[in-house]
């Protein structure tokens, strides 16, 4: 495996997620062909948007 | 008192200064002290030898707090609309009000992105031809609205809902008390307890392109939209900036399937929640296909018509029609997938 170190860049995102995995449980993405990093996770999940839809009011 | 020693009350001493032992009380380990002791010169001596070398020091990037990766919503600051969506608003708007029911109120969904203090409005959904309406109301198909936003995040799963735009009949350019009153207890549930309202008005002539008199109001042939902003917890409404941006309007392509989409929509819903990896296609020129892909590499397709539904097979690229006539979507995946169990392939 090829170990390199991580960029400014690369650590600052790591560092990000990392807190935004934390403190909201955003999901951390991984290769998983060599476990590396690869961002966050900023889908909406589909029960999300359902419950929403079905929810909206009736409007005057 | 110095760390490494007890601070167990008097009365655990018994009267000659001797400790009695209690049990789960830790006892003072001669290791674990030696060891604190330790760790104290090595503090000492790196202070005294001037800290680590600069280059094992992280960069004063990285110790300021970086971007949160989870957007930390604030409150909107403006809206985007992409081109798309801005034309599909006052289109649709234009031929509901030539229809038969152009009396009524109407209103969309709208789909996008919400970012840390703007959204991005990229995809309407209607109010549907279900809807429940009349002059001085609108509730939407949400049925229909909810298998049309499953279609549309199939390209985009980032797309959130966002809010809410309905017209009125006459000249009030605001929400009404009584929008307000189902408005605050949903917006809740949005993205950053923030929705997005417009509203849609339509007297007199106005330009055939659309301007803006003011950066919350877009106006075009007569129709205005104005838009808010409601907050949970909020006491009103505030208008907000929007700005036109390019890009399509992503939920247009199902307007001509639209009809389908509603006289299915309650198995077509119940179908995806049941399965997972069903798929929707739209089927030019007004049908849609939900294809739901089996383990060995095939796809089961029905194909879904104003004339009813038709089912196949695809295995390896060849496409078998099924002689089965099921006009009911889910009994006749089902069917098939029972067949399919069995071996029967008819």
């Amino acid at each position: 495996m090829d170990f390199r170190p991580l960029n400014d860049t690369e650590r600052r995102q790591l560092i990000g997620a990392l807190r935004g995995n934390a403190d909201s449980g955003t999901a951390l993405l991984m290769d998983r062909r060599d476990t590396s990093f690869l961002g966050v996770s900023d889908e909406v999940p589909d029960e999300e948007v359902i419950n929403a839809i079905k929810s909206v009011p009736c409007h005057y | 008192m110095p760390t490494g020693f007890d601070t167990f009350p008097l009365s655990v001493y018994d009267g000659v200064g001797s400790k009695r032992r209690l049990e789960g009380v830790p006892r003072i380990r001669l290791t674990r002290w030696l060891y604190e002791m330790l760790e104290r010169w090595q503090r000492g001596l790196a202070d005294w030898a001037g800290g680590p070398p600069a280059d094992r020091i992280p960069s004063k990037t990285l110790c300021e707090i970086g971007p949160s990766p989870a957007p930390n919503y604030k409150p909107l600051r403006r809206v985007l609309l992409t081109e798309g969506v801005a034309r599909t608003l006052f289109d649709e708007y234009s031929d509901h009000r030539l229809s038969e029911r152009g009396t009524e109120e109407t209103g969309w969904l709208l789909l996008g992105w919400r970012d840390e203090d703007e959204a991005v409005i990229r995809a309407t959904l209607p109010a549907g031809a279900d809807r429940e309406a009349g002059e001085a109301h609108v509730r939407f198909n949400s049925t229909a609205q909810a298998v049309a936003s499953r279609i549309a995040r199939q390209s985009d799963r980032r797309l959130a809902l966002l809010g809410v735009v309905h017209t009125h009949p006459g000249s009030l350019r605001h929400p009404s008390d009584g929008d307000f009153r189902g408005d605050i207890r949903w917006v809740g549930q949005l993205r950053g307890g923030e929705g997005v309202f417009g509203i849609g008005t339509a007297n007199g002539d106005g330009p055939e392109e659309i301007e803006q008199p003011r950066a919350s109001v877009q106006r075009r042939g007569g129709m205005t939209f104005c838009w808010y902003s409601l907050r949970e917890g909020a006491r009103r409404y505030q208008p907000i900036p929007v700005e036109i941006v390019d890009g399509p309007d992503l939920a247009q392509p199902l307007r001509a399937t639209w009809a389908v989409i509603e006289g299915n929509a309650e198995r077509l819903e119940r179908l995806a929640r049941q399965q997972s990896r069903l798929g929707f296609e739209v089927a030019l020129p007004s049908g849609l296909a939900a294809v739901v892909p089996l383990a060995d590499g095939t796809m089961l397709r029905a194909v879904l018509t104003k004339e009813g539904v038709r089912y196949f097979l695809v295995r390896n690229g060849e496409l078998l029609a099924s002689e089965l006539h099921e006009p009911r979507v889910d009994r006749g995946i089902y069917r098939l997938l029972a067949d399919l169990a069995d071996g029967d392939e008819s």
